[in-house]
């Protein structure tokens, strides 16, 4: 039972996937679920660094010195690191061979971003991925499959970086990232809530002995929502202590 | 007043250059710098006052704690002072001396107003709101909606002095920030799970607006149903489908265009120079539009020769990428656009961009039927179509 009820759900969420807007991916190349090839790739403090590791997770940035975004970005991924110090996490950032090291060294520094820093001769890992924005994140699990690209957000950046290094590392559930990736819209207000607190109101008033006053607040808050079990409780009890147990009863 | 009199007669015969005033001028000057130190007096212990009623230095906000002035309206009222239920919060229930608070401001407030506790609980909260309730509300009334010591507009700003010229003097301005609730328009007060105390993802909040079609600009101008726009058209600019539309524009006020956040070319042709796509260049690679050849670079390229330097790079009449590219959201991949503007009455010419599995084909539009092959035949087999 359990069993195709899940079936139904990974279904649903398949279908879901399928018929979603398409978006400008990271990577035109490579898709989420994609294997990402490993390669050694020139690095910056000299011989040669794999692109992923043998972590649970790889985290990779292609990045642009001197660019606004990528300076963010590397400056945030330098505040992970040591977030997650300790754990199962592999740190990469990539940049072309078109800028000069002294511009790539600068950008790395001002960002405090003390990782493996690989320079892409030629554009050829740039190319085989198709990069299609800078910055882009890639995330990939303990196998290298691709798990989440992530181009740059003004909004909610960090915490959806964080979000997918966290599932992978499974300190959250699915359920939680999702939440992370969609946020509940914060809104204040309604009836409910205006029912609650005039019961809490009442409830004060009537500790005080304010018989009257809290079955008026009471009888507000039942008007905001006639459901409010807890509501239905402190009238009867006013009622009572009024005297008035026969109206409480009806 | 006598003492201050002699003292002021002992100065006078004290310095003989001096004319004496009449005896008139002499109580106007001795009643002036009495009201004066008397005004200073006022305001020192006020200042004393508000520090110790654990007020930071919050810029703007006046009028204290206490309850508006009687006579005067007030535009909201909080049930218990109403009530003259004073001992729900303070230790004496006579609303002429009250006495001090039972509990800390915020832990009396929710008591009763236990759903701001979550608010306050979320990922990004206001530090004004988790410091005291009492920087922006005053417990008794207000003059204004929700008990605000101010309206929302002067009341953020008296903080957040930075958006002030923002909103109010940039070349384009957004009515959303001093229309209906102001800056709680799109920010909540007390916290939310979205950065910058957003109620939600900029997308999601800029759609309760401009999710209609009847919204006009600041200058009048009818602008997009952006909900419907993303809904006919299922290829999404990346910030688009993140609902991140703050990556391109700036909802408090902008220099540029359409609350743009940099130069980005308004027109179909433009001279190439990189700063006039400071925009698209946070993220796109300025490098694609530079390098005549590549076999890296870009997809939109056929064998190497570059077809995005072709459309772009020019010194005259270079393409920009308007005349190719839908910004938001397009029937066609890479959100290339329906079809290009052509004369004067309004024609569009379709560019039925076909993708292929080595690269595209678009139609007779602005030049003749053309294609594109990115890759070698044998690698195009395996590869992803049109990228």
């Amino acid at each position: 039972m359990r069993r195709s009820a899940l079936s139904v759900c990974r279904i649903a969420i398949a279908a879901v996937l399928a018929f979603a807007p398409s978006a400008e991916a990271g990577f035109h190349r490579a898709d989420v679920g994609d294997v990402i090839e490993n390669v050694a790739l020139p690095a910056l403090s000299g011989g040669r660094q794999p692109l992923l590791g043998q972590a649970a997770v790889n985290v990779f940035v292609f990045f642009k010195p001197g660019q606004e975004h990528s300076l963010t970005t590397l400056t945030k991924l330098a505040g992970f690191k040591e977030k997650f110090a300790g754990k199962s996490v592999h740190w990469a950032a990539v940049a072309s061979d078109r800028f000069k090291l002294v511009d790539i060294e600068a950008t790395v520094q001002a960002a405090g971003f003390s990782m493996s820093v690989l320079i892409d001769t030629g554009d050829e890992l740039y190319g085989r991925l198709g990069v299609a924005l800078c910055p882009t994140i890639g995330i990939t699990d303990r196998r290298h499959q691709l798990v989440a690209d992530l181009s740059f957000a003004k909004v909610n950046y960090a915490a959806v970086i964080s979000g997918h290094i966290r599932h992978q590392l499974q300190e959250i559930s699915s359920a939680k990232l999702q939440d992370i990736l969609n946020p509940t819209a914060a809104v204040q207000g309604g009836d409910a809530k205006m029912a609650h607190r005039r019961l809490k109101y009442a409830e004060k008033l009537f500790q005080a002995g304010k018989h009257a006053r809290a079955l008026e607040n009471v009888q507000a808050s039942l008007a905001k929502d006639p459901n409010l079990a807890a509501a239905r409780v402190l009238q009867e009890r006013i009622l009572s202590a009024q005297g008035r147990s026969a109206e409480s009863v009806r | 007043m006598n003492m201050i009199i002699q003292a002021f007669n002992a100065g006078e015969s004290e310095n003989r250059n001096i004319r004496p005033l009449p005896a008139s001028g002499r109580r106007r000057v001795i009643v002036t710098t009495v009201l004066l130190l008397a005004g200073l007096c006022l305001a020192a212990s006020l200042f004393v006052a508000e520090k110790a009623a654990g007020k930071t230095a919050k810029a703007g906000r006046t009028g204290g704690l206490a309850p508006l002035p009687e006579g005067e309206l007030a535009a909201s009222l909080h049930a218990p002072f109403a009530g003259g239920d004073c001992g729900l919060c303070h230790q004496n229930q006579d609303p002429k001396a009250p006495g001090p608070l039972l509990k800390a401001v915020n832990d009396i407030c929710r008591g009763c107003h236990e759903d701001f506790s979550h608010l306050t609980e979320r990922k990004f909260r206001h530090a004004a709101a988790t410091e005291s309730c009492n920087n922006c509300h005053n417990p008794h009334n207000a003059r204004y909606d929700k008990l605000l010591v101010k309206d929302v507009g002067t009341l953020c700003l008296s903080c957040h002095t930075d958006m002030k010229p923002v909103t109010t003097e940039a070349r384009v301005k957004h009515d959303a920030t001093i229309k209906d609730k102001a800056c709680i328009n799109c920010h909540n007060s007390h916290g939310t799970d979205v950065e910058h105390l957003l109620i939600s993802l900029p997308y999601d909040l800029c759609v309760t607006c401009h999710g209609e079609d009847k919204v006009k600009d600041h200058d009048g101008r009818q602008l997009t149903d952006f909900k419907k726009l993303l809904e006919e058209n299922p290829e999404h600019h990346g910030p688009a489908a993140d609902k991140d539309c703050s990556a391109c524009h700036n909802p408090h006020g902008a220099e540029y265009f359409r609350l743009l956040n940099q130069e980005y070319p308004s027109k179909f042709y433009a001279s190439y120079n990189p700063e006039t796509y400071a925009l698209c260049f946070n993220c796109h690679e300025e490098s694609v539009f530079e390098e005549p050849r590549t076999k890296t670079l870009t997809l939109f390229r056929d064998g190497e020769v570059n077809l995005h330097y072709l459309h772009v790079n020019k010194a005259q009449r270079g393409r920009t990428c308007r005349a190719c590219h839908e910004v938001h959201a397009a029937k066609q991949a890479h959100q290339v656009r329906d079809g290009v503007p052509y004369g004067s009455k309004g024609w569009i010419l379709k560019i039925n961009y076909t993708p292929t599995r080595s690269g595209g084909t678009c139609t007779k539009t602005c030049h003749d039927i053309k294609g594109y092959t990115n890759q070698p035949a044998d690698l195009a087999a395996g590869s992803q179509a049109g990228r």
